[in-house]
Protein backbone atom coordinates (compact mmCIF):
# COMPACT_ATOMS: atom_id res chain seq x y z
CA UNK A 1 0.00 0.00 0.00
CA UNK A 2 2.82 2.38 0.95
CA UNK A 3 4.67 1.39 -2.16
CA UNK A 4 1.65 2.06 -4.38
CA UNK A 5 1.09 5.43 -2.73
CA UNK A 6 4.73 6.37 -3.12
CA UNK A 7 4.75 5.40 -6.81
CA UNK A 8 1.48 7.22 -7.41
CA UNK A 9 2.77 10.42 -5.81
CA UNK A 10 5.98 10.14 -7.79
CA UNK A 11 4.07 9.74 -11.07
CA UNK A 12 1.76 12.58 -10.13
CA UNK A 13 4.71 14.88 -9.43
CA UNK A 14 6.42 14.00 -12.72
CA UNK A 15 3.12 14.35 -14.61
CA UNK A 16 2.37 17.76 -13.11
CA UNK A 17 5.88 18.96 -13.85
CA UNK A 18 5.56 17.74 -17.46
CA UNK A 19 2.25 19.55 -18.02
CA UNK A 20 3.65 22.73 -16.51
CA UNK A 21 6.77 22.38 -18.58
CA UNK A 22 4.86 21.99 -21.85
CA UNK A 23 2.58 24.87 -20.93
CA UNK A 24 5.45 27.34 -20.66
CA UNK A 25 7.90 25.82 -23.10
CA UNK A 26 6.85 27.74 -26.20
CA UNK A 27 6.59 30.98 -24.29
CA UNK A 28 10.09 30.64 -22.94
CA UNK A 29 11.79 29.37 -26.05
CA UNK A 30 10.46 31.82 -28.61
CA UNK A 31 10.77 35.08 -26.68
CA UNK A 32 14.48 35.72 -27.03
CA UNK A 33 14.50 34.85 -30.74
CA UNK A 34 11.36 36.77 -31.61
CA UNK A 35 12.75 39.94 -30.09
CA UNK A 36 15.63 39.86 -32.56
CA UNK A 37 13.37 39.01 -35.47
CA UNK A 38 10.67 41.61 -34.96
CA UNK A 39 9.83 43.37 -38.26
CA UNK A 40 10.33 46.77 -36.63
CA UNK A 41 13.93 45.85 -35.84
CA UNK A 42 14.60 44.89 -39.41
CA UNK A 43 12.83 47.97 -40.75
CA UNK A 44 14.86 50.22 -38.50
CA UNK A 45 18.09 48.62 -39.63
CA UNK A 46 17.16 48.88 -43.29
CA UNK A 47 16.32 52.51 -42.76
CA UNK A 48 19.72 52.97 -41.16
CA UNK A 49 21.34 51.47 -44.26
CA UNK A 50 19.42 53.82 -46.47
CA UNK A 51 20.37 56.75 -44.24
CA UNK A 52 24.07 55.95 -44.52
CA UNK A 53 23.77 55.92 -48.27
CA UNK A 54 22.04 59.29 -48.22
CA UNK A 55 24.68 60.72 -45.93
CA UNK A 56 27.37 59.54 -48.32
CA UNK A 57 25.83 61.70 -51.00
CA UNK A 58 25.31 64.68 -48.72
CA UNK A 59 28.71 64.54 -47.07
CA UNK A 60 31.21 62.88 -49.40
CA UNK A 61 34.10 63.83 -47.15
CA UNK A 62 32.93 61.37 -44.51
CA UNK A 63 32.28 58.66 -47.02
CA UNK A 64 34.58 56.11 -45.36
CA UNK A 65 32.91 56.59 -41.98
CA UNK A 66 29.47 56.07 -43.47
CA UNK A 67 30.74 53.07 -45.37
CA UNK A 68 32.06 51.51 -42.16
CA UNK A 69 28.79 52.14 -40.38
CA UNK A 70 26.89 50.81 -43.35
CA UNK A 71 28.92 47.59 -43.34
CA UNK A 72 28.38 47.09 -39.61
CA UNK A 73 24.64 47.51 -39.97
CA UNK A 74 24.55 45.32 -43.05
CA UNK A 75 26.36 42.55 -41.18
CA UNK A 76 23.73 42.80 -38.48
CA UNK A 77 20.93 42.65 -41.03
CA UNK A 78 22.54 39.62 -42.63
CA UNK A 79 22.80 37.85 -39.28
CA UNK A 80 19.18 38.54 -38.49
CA UNK A 81 18.19 37.29 -41.91
CA UNK A 82 20.15 34.07 -41.35
CA UNK A 83 18.41 33.62 -38.00
CA UNK A 84 15.03 34.30 -39.54
CA UNK A 85 15.60 31.56 -42.09
CA UNK A 86 16.58 29.14 -39.33
CA UNK A 87 13.97 30.23 -36.83
CA UNK A 88 11.90 27.05 -36.79
CA UNK A 89 14.90 24.76 -36.63
CA UNK A 90 16.45 26.78 -33.85
CA UNK A 91 13.26 26.79 -31.83
CA UNK A 92 12.89 23.06 -32.27
CA UNK A 93 16.46 22.51 -31.16
CA UNK A 94 16.10 24.88 -28.23
CA UNK A 95 12.96 23.10 -27.14
CA UNK A 96 14.74 19.80 -27.56
CA UNK A 97 17.50 21.08 -25.30
CA UNK A 98 14.94 22.08 -22.69
CA UNK A 99 13.17 18.74 -23.01
CA UNK A 100 16.45 16.89 -22.52
CA UNK A 101 17.27 18.98 -19.46
CA UNK A 102 13.80 18.40 -18.09
CA UNK A 103 14.01 14.67 -18.78
CA UNK A 104 17.37 14.47 -17.02
CA UNK A 105 16.03 16.43 -14.05
CA UNK A 106 12.86 14.32 -13.92
CA UNK A 107 14.88 11.12 -14.11
CA UNK A 108 17.21 12.23 -11.35
CA UNK A 109 14.22 13.26 -9.25
CA UNK A 110 12.49 9.94 -9.81
CA UNK A 111 15.66 8.01 -8.99
CA UNK A 112 16.14 10.09 -5.86
CA UNK A 113 12.53 9.50 -4.77
CA UNK A 114 12.88 5.82 -5.46
CA UNK A 115 16.07 5.58 -3.44
CA UNK A 116 14.48 7.49 -0.57
CA UNK A 117 11.55 5.12 -0.70
CA UNK A 118 13.85 2.11 -0.65
CA UNK A 119 15.87 3.52 2.25
CA UNK A 120 12.67 4.22 4.22
CA UNK A 121 11.51 0.69 3.50
CA UNK A 122 14.82 -0.73 4.69
CA UNK A 123 14.77 1.46 7.83
CA UNK A 124 11.22 0.36 8.63
CA UNK A 125 12.26 -3.25 8.21
CA UNK A 126 15.24 -2.83 10.56
CA UNK A 127 13.14 -1.03 13.15
CA UNK A 128 10.53 -3.75 13.04
CA UNK A 129 13.15 -6.46 13.49
CA UNK A 130 14.67 -4.48 16.34
CA UNK A 131 11.28 -4.15 18.05
CA UNK A 132 10.56 -7.85 17.65
CA UNK A 133 14.02 -8.72 18.93
CA UNK A 134 13.49 -6.45 21.94
CA UNK A 135 10.14 -8.06 22.68
CA UNK A 136 11.70 -11.52 22.41
CA UNK A 137 14.35 -10.49 24.90
CA UNK A 138 11.70 -9.10 27.26
CA UNK A 139 9.62 -12.28 26.99
CA UNK A 140 12.71 -14.37 27.76
CA UNK A 141 13.44 -12.26 30.84
CA UNK A 142 9.84 -12.41 32.03
CA UNK A 143 9.75 -16.18 31.60
CA UNK A 144 12.99 -16.58 33.49
CA UNK A 145 12.03 -14.22 36.32
CA UNK A 146 8.75 -16.11 36.86
CA UNK A 147 9.98 -19.61 36.13
CA UNK A 148 12.90 -19.50 38.61
CA UNK A 149 10.92 -18.79 41.82
CA UNK A 150 7.97 -20.92 40.66
CA UNK A 151 10.13 -23.99 40.12
CA UNK A 152 11.93 -23.44 43.40
CA UNK A 153 8.64 -22.93 45.27
CA UNK A 154 7.18 -26.08 43.71
CA UNK A 155 10.23 -28.14 44.78
CA UNK A 156 10.03 -26.69 48.30
CA UNK A 157 6.31 -27.51 48.41
CA UNK A 158 7.01 -31.12 47.41
CA UNK A 159 9.74 -31.30 50.06
CA UNK A 160 7.38 -29.82 52.61
CA UNK A 161 4.67 -32.42 51.77
CA UNK A 162 7.24 -35.20 51.89
CA UNK A 163 8.53 -34.04 55.27
CA UNK A 164 4.97 -33.76 56.59
CA UNK A 165 4.09 -37.27 55.38
CA UNK A 166 7.13 -38.74 57.14
CA UNK A 167 6.52 -36.80 60.35
CA UNK A 168 9.63 -34.66 60.11
CA UNK A 169 10.51 -32.34 62.98
CA UNK A 170 8.94 -28.87 63.11
CA UNK A 171 12.30 -27.15 62.43
CA UNK A 172 12.64 -28.89 59.07
CA UNK A 173 9.04 -28.08 58.19
CA UNK A 174 9.60 -24.47 59.15
CA UNK A 175 12.78 -24.34 57.02
CA UNK A 176 10.90 -25.64 53.97
CA UNK A 177 8.10 -23.20 54.59
CA UNK A 178 10.59 -20.34 54.83
CA UNK A 179 12.21 -21.32 51.54
CA UNK A 180 8.81 -21.32 49.86
CA UNK A 181 8.08 -17.90 51.29
CA UNK A 182 11.43 -16.58 49.96
CA UNK A 183 10.64 -17.72 46.43
CA UNK A 184 7.18 -16.21 46.63
CA UNK A 185 8.80 -12.95 47.86
CA UNK A 186 10.99 -12.98 44.78
CA UNK A 187 7.88 -13.22 42.65
CA UNK A 188 6.30 -10.40 44.63
CA UNK A 189 9.39 -8.19 44.10
CA UNK A 190 9.25 -8.92 40.40
CA UNK A 191 5.62 -7.84 40.12
CA UNK A 192 6.36 -4.80 42.28
CA UNK A 193 8.90 -3.58 39.72
CA UNK A 194 6.20 -3.67 37.09
CA UNK A 195 3.72 -2.04 39.39
CA UNK A 196 6.18 0.79 39.94
CA UNK A 197 6.74 1.20 36.21
CA UNK A 198 3.05 0.99 35.34
CA UNK A 199 1.73 2.95 38.27
CA UNK A 200 4.14 5.88 38.57
CA UNK A 201 2.22 8.62 40.26
CA UNK A 202 2.45 12.35 39.61
CA UNK A 203 5.11 14.08 41.72
CA UNK A 204 3.94 16.34 44.52
CA UNK A 205 6.29 19.28 44.03
CA UNK A 206 7.68 21.34 46.84
CA UNK A 207 10.42 23.93 46.96
CA UNK A 208 13.44 22.18 48.41
CA UNK A 209 17.12 22.81 48.85
CA UNK A 210 18.77 20.49 46.38
CA UNK A 211 22.04 20.62 48.30
CA UNK A 212 20.29 19.51 51.45
CA UNK A 213 18.50 16.66 49.66
CA UNK A 214 21.83 15.41 48.26
CA UNK A 215 23.49 15.69 51.67
CA UNK A 216 20.76 13.63 53.29
CA UNK A 217 20.84 11.10 50.47
CA UNK A 218 24.61 10.62 50.83
CA UNK A 219 24.26 10.22 54.60
CA UNK A 220 21.33 7.82 54.42
CA UNK A 221 22.70 5.60 51.64
CA UNK A 222 26.38 5.80 52.56
CA UNK A 223 26.55 2.06 53.17
CA UNK A 224 23.86 0.88 50.77
CA UNK A 225 26.34 -0.05 48.01
CA UNK A 226 29.53 -1.42 49.58
CA UNK A 227 31.57 -0.94 46.40
CA UNK A 228 30.51 2.66 45.95
CA UNK A 229 31.52 5.82 47.79
CA UNK A 230 29.02 8.68 47.55
CA UNK A 231 30.62 12.10 47.15
CA UNK A 232 28.82 15.39 47.52
CA UNK A 233 30.70 18.00 45.47
CA UNK A 234 28.98 21.03 46.93
CA UNK A 235 26.68 23.70 45.59
CA UNK A 236 23.08 24.41 46.33
CA UNK A 237 19.94 25.58 44.61
CA UNK A 238 16.25 25.75 45.30
CA UNK A 239 14.27 23.40 43.11
CA UNK A 240 10.70 22.14 42.90
CA UNK A 241 10.83 18.42 43.50
CA UNK A 242 9.07 15.45 45.01
CA UNK A 243 11.76 14.46 47.47
CA UNK A 244 10.84 10.74 47.55
CA UNK A 245 10.67 10.42 43.80
CA UNK A 246 14.00 12.20 43.30
CA UNK A 247 15.51 9.87 45.87
CA UNK A 248 14.22 6.90 43.82
CA UNK A 249 15.95 8.34 40.74
CA UNK A 250 19.23 8.68 42.62
CA UNK A 251 18.91 5.15 43.99
CA UNK A 252 18.44 3.80 40.45
CA UNK A 253 21.52 5.69 39.17
CA UNK A 254 23.61 4.51 42.12
CA UNK A 255 22.46 0.91 41.66
CA UNK A 256 23.61 1.00 38.05
CA UNK A 257 26.91 2.64 39.00
CA UNK A 258 27.54 0.08 41.72
CA UNK A 259 27.38 -2.64 39.09
CA UNK A 260 29.66 -0.71 36.71
CA UNK A 261 32.50 0.07 39.13
CA UNK A 262 35.28 -2.28 39.95
CA UNK A 263 36.87 -1.99 43.40
CA UNK A 264 37.39 1.70 44.21
CA UNK A 265 34.00 2.96 43.04
CA UNK A 266 33.00 6.58 43.43
CA UNK A 267 29.93 8.49 42.43
CA UNK A 268 29.83 12.28 42.67
CA UNK A 269 26.92 14.71 42.83
CA UNK A 270 27.49 18.25 41.52
CA UNK A 271 24.92 21.01 41.46
CA UNK A 272 25.38 23.29 38.43
CA UNK A 273 23.65 26.60 37.85
CA UNK A 274 23.41 28.04 34.36
CA UNK A 275 21.36 31.22 34.52
CA UNK A 276 17.89 30.24 35.65
CA UNK A 277 18.52 26.60 34.86
CA UNK A 278 19.67 24.11 37.46
CA UNK A 279 21.34 20.79 36.84
CA UNK A 280 22.48 17.93 38.99
CA UNK A 281 25.39 16.06 37.42
CA UNK A 282 25.88 12.49 38.59
CA UNK A 283 29.21 11.00 37.56
CA UNK A 284 30.75 7.63 38.36
CA UNK A 285 34.11 6.09 37.56
CA UNK A 286 32.67 2.83 36.24
CA UNK A 287 33.33 0.99 33.00
CA UNK A 288 30.75 2.91 30.97
CA UNK A 289 27.77 1.90 28.90
CA UNK A 290 28.35 -0.37 25.87
CA UNK A 291 28.22 1.48 22.55
CA UNK A 292 25.38 -0.71 21.30
CA UNK A 293 23.10 0.46 24.15
CA UNK A 294 23.96 4.18 24.30
CA UNK A 295 21.24 5.31 21.93
CA UNK A 296 18.43 3.51 23.73
CA UNK A 297 19.61 3.48 27.29
CA UNK A 298 16.32 5.03 28.48
CA UNK A 299 14.15 2.48 26.65
CA UNK A 300 12.39 -0.05 28.92
CA UNK A 301 13.93 -3.52 29.14
CA UNK A 302 17.34 -2.33 27.94
CA UNK A 303 19.97 -3.68 30.31
CA UNK A 304 23.47 -5.11 30.47
CA UNK A 305 22.47 -7.49 33.22
CA UNK A 306 22.07 -11.20 32.74
CA UNK A 307 18.62 -12.72 32.53
CA UNK A 308 17.26 -13.12 36.03
CA UNK A 309 19.26 -10.15 37.41
CA UNK A 310 16.99 -7.29 36.47
CA UNK A 311 14.45 -6.08 33.96
CA UNK A 312 16.15 -2.88 32.71
CA UNK A 313 13.41 -0.56 33.91
CA UNK A 314 15.42 1.68 36.27
CA UNK A 315 16.59 4.39 33.84
CA UNK A 316 13.28 4.34 32.03
CA UNK A 317 11.44 4.99 35.31
CA UNK A 318 13.98 7.63 36.34
CA UNK A 319 13.62 9.62 33.11
CA UNK A 320 9.82 9.44 33.37
CA UNK A 321 10.07 10.86 36.91
CA UNK A 322 12.27 13.75 35.81
CA UNK A 323 10.05 14.53 32.83
CA UNK A 324 7.10 14.63 35.24
CA UNK A 325 9.10 17.16 37.23
CA UNK A 326 9.26 19.41 34.16
CA UNK A 327 12.92 18.54 33.69
CA UNK A 328 14.78 15.67 32.07
CA UNK A 329 17.42 13.04 32.54
CA UNK A 330 20.09 12.81 29.87
CA UNK A 331 23.19 10.78 29.31
CA UNK A 332 26.00 13.37 28.98
CA UNK A 333 29.03 11.20 28.60
CA UNK A 334 30.08 7.59 28.89
CA UNK A 335 33.39 5.88 28.32
CA UNK A 336 35.62 3.30 29.95
CA UNK A 337 36.58 6.05 32.43
CA UNK A 338 33.07 6.58 33.70
CA UNK A 339 29.56 7.74 32.98
CA UNK A 340 27.86 11.06 33.58
CA UNK A 341 24.11 11.64 33.73
CA UNK A 342 22.54 15.06 34.09
CA UNK A 343 19.28 15.77 35.83
CA UNK A 344 17.62 19.00 34.76
CA UNK A 345 14.94 20.66 36.82
CA UNK A 346 11.97 22.77 35.91
CA UNK A 347 11.39 26.34 37.09
CA UNK A 348 11.43 26.64 40.93
CA UNK A 349 7.99 28.29 41.09
CA UNK A 350 5.76 25.52 42.35
CA UNK B 1 -22.55 9.67 -66.67
CA UNK B 2 -21.35 11.32 -69.86
CA UNK B 3 -20.74 14.55 -67.98
CA UNK B 4 -18.65 12.77 -65.36
CA UNK B 5 -16.53 11.04 -68.03
CA UNK B 6 -15.99 14.34 -69.85
CA UNK B 7 -14.97 16.00 -66.60
CA UNK B 8 -12.50 13.23 -65.87
CA UNK B 9 -10.92 13.52 -69.32
CA UNK B 10 -10.71 17.29 -68.96
CA UNK B 11 -9.02 16.89 -65.59
CA UNK B 12 -6.50 14.41 -67.02
CA UNK B 13 -5.70 16.80 -69.88
CA UNK B 14 -5.27 19.64 -67.43
CA UNK B 15 -2.90 17.63 -65.28
CA UNK B 16 -0.93 16.52 -68.31
CA UNK B 17 -0.72 20.09 -69.61
CA UNK B 18 0.28 21.56 -66.31
CA UNK B 19 2.92 18.90 -65.63
CA UNK B 20 4.31 19.61 -69.07
CA UNK B 21 4.37 23.32 -68.26
CA UNK B 22 6.29 22.70 -65.00
CA UNK B 23 9.10 20.76 -66.59
CA UNK B 24 12.31 21.87 -64.85
CA UNK B 25 14.64 24.02 -66.89
CA UNK B 26 17.56 22.12 -68.34
CA UNK B 27 21.14 23.29 -68.67
CA UNK B 28 22.98 23.12 -71.94
CA UNK B 29 25.98 20.85 -71.66
CA UNK B 30 29.01 21.23 -73.86
CA UNK B 31 32.32 19.47 -74.20
CA UNK B 32 35.54 21.18 -75.09
CA UNK B 33 38.96 19.52 -75.05
CA UNK B 34 37.76 16.81 -72.68
CA UNK B 35 36.19 19.29 -70.28
CA UNK B 36 32.46 19.12 -69.63
CA UNK B 37 30.78 22.46 -69.06
CA UNK B 38 27.20 23.46 -68.42
CA UNK B 39 25.31 26.61 -69.17
CA UNK B 40 22.80 26.86 -66.38
CA UNK B 41 19.31 27.94 -67.36
CA UNK B 42 18.58 31.63 -66.77
CA UNK B 43 15.13 30.71 -65.49
CA UNK B 44 16.82 29.62 -62.26
CA UNK B 45 17.59 33.28 -61.55
CA UNK B 46 14.08 34.29 -62.46
CA UNK B 47 12.44 31.94 -59.98
CA UNK B 48 10.62 34.06 -57.41
CA UNK B 49 12.31 32.72 -54.27
CA UNK B 50 15.77 32.93 -55.88
CA UNK B 51 15.16 36.41 -57.20
CA UNK B 52 14.12 37.62 -53.78
CA UNK B 53 17.17 36.05 -52.17
CA UNK B 54 19.55 37.57 -54.72
CA UNK B 55 18.58 41.08 -53.65
CA UNK B 56 18.75 40.34 -49.89
CA UNK B 57 22.37 41.37 -49.46
CA UNK B 58 23.37 37.86 -48.45
CA UNK B 59 25.55 35.73 -50.67
CA UNK B 60 23.31 33.39 -52.65
CA UNK B 61 25.34 30.30 -53.40
CA UNK B 62 24.69 27.99 -56.34
CA UNK B 63 26.27 24.66 -55.70
CA UNK B 64 26.70 22.42 -58.74
CA UNK B 65 27.59 18.79 -58.02
CA UNK B 66 28.35 16.45 -60.92
CA UNK B 67 28.45 12.71 -60.32
CA UNK B 68 30.02 10.52 -62.97
CA UNK B 69 27.93 7.40 -62.52
CA UNK B 70 30.29 4.73 -63.92
CA UNK B 71 33.23 5.88 -61.82
CA UNK B 72 31.40 7.08 -58.70
CA UNK B 73 33.40 10.26 -59.19
CA UNK B 74 32.14 13.53 -57.79
CA UNK B 75 33.23 16.97 -58.91
CA UNK B 76 31.54 20.33 -58.92
CA UNK B 77 31.54 24.08 -59.03
CA UNK B 78 30.27 26.94 -56.95
CA UNK B 79 28.75 30.22 -58.01
CA UNK B 80 28.26 33.01 -55.49
CA UNK B 81 26.12 36.07 -56.14
CA UNK B 82 25.81 38.96 -53.72
CA UNK B 83 24.11 42.27 -54.27
CA UNK B 84 26.22 45.00 -52.72
CA UNK B 85 23.74 47.43 -51.24
CA UNK B 86 26.29 50.22 -50.85
CA UNK B 87 27.57 50.37 -54.41
CA UNK B 88 24.42 48.77 -55.84
CA UNK B 89 26.38 46.30 -57.91
CA UNK B 90 26.38 42.53 -58.17
CA UNK B 91 29.50 40.90 -56.83
CA UNK B 92 29.82 37.47 -58.34
CA UNK B 93 32.34 34.69 -58.08
CA UNK B 94 32.61 31.38 -59.83
CA UNK B 95 34.88 28.57 -58.65
CA UNK B 96 35.14 25.71 -61.10
CA UNK B 97 36.09 22.06 -60.61
CA UNK B 98 39.81 22.72 -60.98
CA UNK B 99 39.87 25.71 -58.66
CA UNK B 100 39.80 28.29 -61.41
CA UNK B 101 38.09 31.35 -60.06
CA UNK B 102 36.33 34.17 -61.80
CA UNK B 103 35.29 37.36 -59.92
CA UNK B 104 33.23 40.14 -61.35
CA UNK B 105 31.42 43.31 -60.31
CA UNK B 106 28.32 43.60 -62.43
CA UNK B 107 26.40 46.81 -62.58
CA UNK B 108 23.02 45.54 -63.74
CA UNK B 109 20.69 42.57 -63.68
CA UNK B 110 21.18 42.21 -67.42
CA UNK B 111 24.92 41.97 -66.95
CA UNK B 112 24.35 39.36 -64.29
CA UNK B 113 22.16 37.30 -66.60
CA UNK B 114 24.76 37.57 -69.36
CA UNK B 115 27.52 36.44 -67.00
CA UNK B 116 25.29 33.62 -65.78
CA UNK B 117 25.11 32.24 -69.29
CA UNK B 118 28.86 31.62 -69.39
CA UNK B 119 29.33 27.84 -69.18
CA UNK B 120 30.59 26.57 -65.84
CA UNK B 121 33.26 23.88 -66.15
CA UNK B 122 32.35 20.77 -64.18
CA UNK B 123 34.85 18.02 -64.88
CA UNK B 124 37.60 16.81 -67.16
CA UNK B 125 37.60 13.31 -68.58
CA UNK B 126 39.24 11.29 -71.31
CA UNK B 127 36.35 8.82 -71.63
CA UNK B 128 34.44 8.57 -74.89
CA UNK B 129 31.09 8.83 -73.11
CA UNK B 130 30.09 10.04 -69.70
CA UNK B 131 26.84 9.57 -67.82
CA UNK B 132 26.35 12.42 -65.41
CA UNK B 133 23.96 13.21 -62.63
CA UNK B 134 24.11 16.95 -62.04
CA UNK B 135 22.58 18.53 -58.93
CA UNK B 136 22.10 22.26 -58.48
CA UNK B 137 21.30 23.54 -55.00
CA UNK B 138 20.54 27.17 -54.34
CA UNK B 139 21.66 28.09 -50.83
CA UNK B 140 20.45 31.33 -49.26
CA UNK B 141 23.77 32.32 -47.71
CA UNK B 142 27.43 31.43 -47.76
CA UNK B 143 29.37 29.30 -45.28
CA UNK B 144 31.14 32.43 -43.97
CA UNK B 145 27.83 34.17 -43.28
CA UNK B 146 26.53 31.03 -41.59
CA UNK B 147 29.57 30.88 -39.33
CA UNK B 148 29.31 34.60 -38.55
CA UNK B 149 25.64 34.25 -37.50
CA UNK B 150 26.48 31.19 -35.42
CA UNK B 151 29.22 33.02 -33.57
CA UNK B 152 26.93 35.99 -33.05
CA UNK B 153 24.04 33.96 -31.62
CA UNK B 154 26.43 32.08 -29.37
CA UNK B 155 28.12 35.18 -28.01
CA UNK B 156 25.33 37.70 -27.85
CA UNK B 157 22.12 36.08 -28.90
CA UNK B 158 20.92 35.44 -25.36
CA UNK B 159 21.59 31.74 -25.40
CA UNK B 160 24.09 32.10 -22.59
CA UNK B 161 27.69 32.97 -22.29
CA UNK B 162 28.39 31.60 -18.85
CA UNK B 163 30.35 28.43 -18.37
CA UNK B 164 28.49 25.23 -17.69
CA UNK B 165 25.11 24.36 -19.19
CA UNK B 166 25.29 27.36 -21.56
CA UNK B 167 28.00 25.61 -23.56
CA UNK B 168 25.80 22.62 -24.27
CA UNK B 169 22.88 24.81 -25.28
CA UNK B 170 25.19 26.91 -27.48
CA UNK B 171 26.34 23.76 -29.21
CA UNK B 172 22.77 22.59 -29.71
CA UNK B 173 21.60 25.93 -31.07
CA UNK B 174 24.74 26.68 -33.04
CA UNK B 175 24.64 23.47 -35.01
CA UNK B 176 21.05 24.21 -35.98
CA UNK B 177 22.06 27.16 -38.14
CA UNK B 178 22.65 25.85 -41.62
CA UNK B 179 21.95 26.90 -45.14
CA UNK B 180 19.01 24.82 -46.34
CA UNK B 181 18.53 24.97 -50.11
CA UNK B 182 15.86 27.38 -51.33
CA UNK B 183 15.41 25.19 -54.34
CA UNK B 184 17.26 22.38 -56.06
CA UNK B 185 17.37 20.66 -59.42
CA UNK B 186 18.64 17.35 -60.69
CA UNK B 187 19.50 16.50 -64.22
CA UNK B 188 20.73 13.27 -65.76
CA UNK B 189 22.62 13.42 -68.99
CA UNK B 190 24.76 11.19 -71.18
CA UNK B 191 27.40 12.88 -73.26
CA UNK B 192 29.52 11.63 -76.13
CA UNK B 193 32.95 13.24 -75.95
CA UNK B 194 34.33 11.87 -79.21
Amino acid sequence: MTRTRSLASMLLAVGAATVLFWAVLHQISSVWLDVALRPEVRQALEQALEDQKQLRRLDPAQRELYRRRFDETRTLVNRIEVLRMNRENMLQRFELALVIMFAVAATLGAVSLWMRYRRAQERERCEYLERVSSLQETARRHAHEIKGPLTAARLELERFADLARHGAPDEELASAQESMAEELDRLARFTRDFSTFGGLGKPVLRRESLGQVIEEFCATFANAWPALKLEENGGDAIVCIDRDMLRQVLVNLCTNSARAVNGDGRIGFSIVKNGPRIFLDVRDNGSGIPVSLRGRVFDPYVTTRKIGEGMGLGLSISRKVMLDHGGDLVLVDTSEKGTQFRLTFGAPDC
Amino acid sequence: MVIRAAAAIALLLLVAFSSDAQQPPRPVFNVQAGVVGATLPASVLQQQSVKKQLSSGLTTTFLVIARQRELSRVTGARIEVRYDLWDEVWIVRRVEFDGKTDRQRLTSAEALEKWWRTPVRLLATDAARVALQVDLSVLPFSAAEEEDARQWITKSGGVGTAAGGGGIVDALIGTTISAKPITSYRWNVELALR
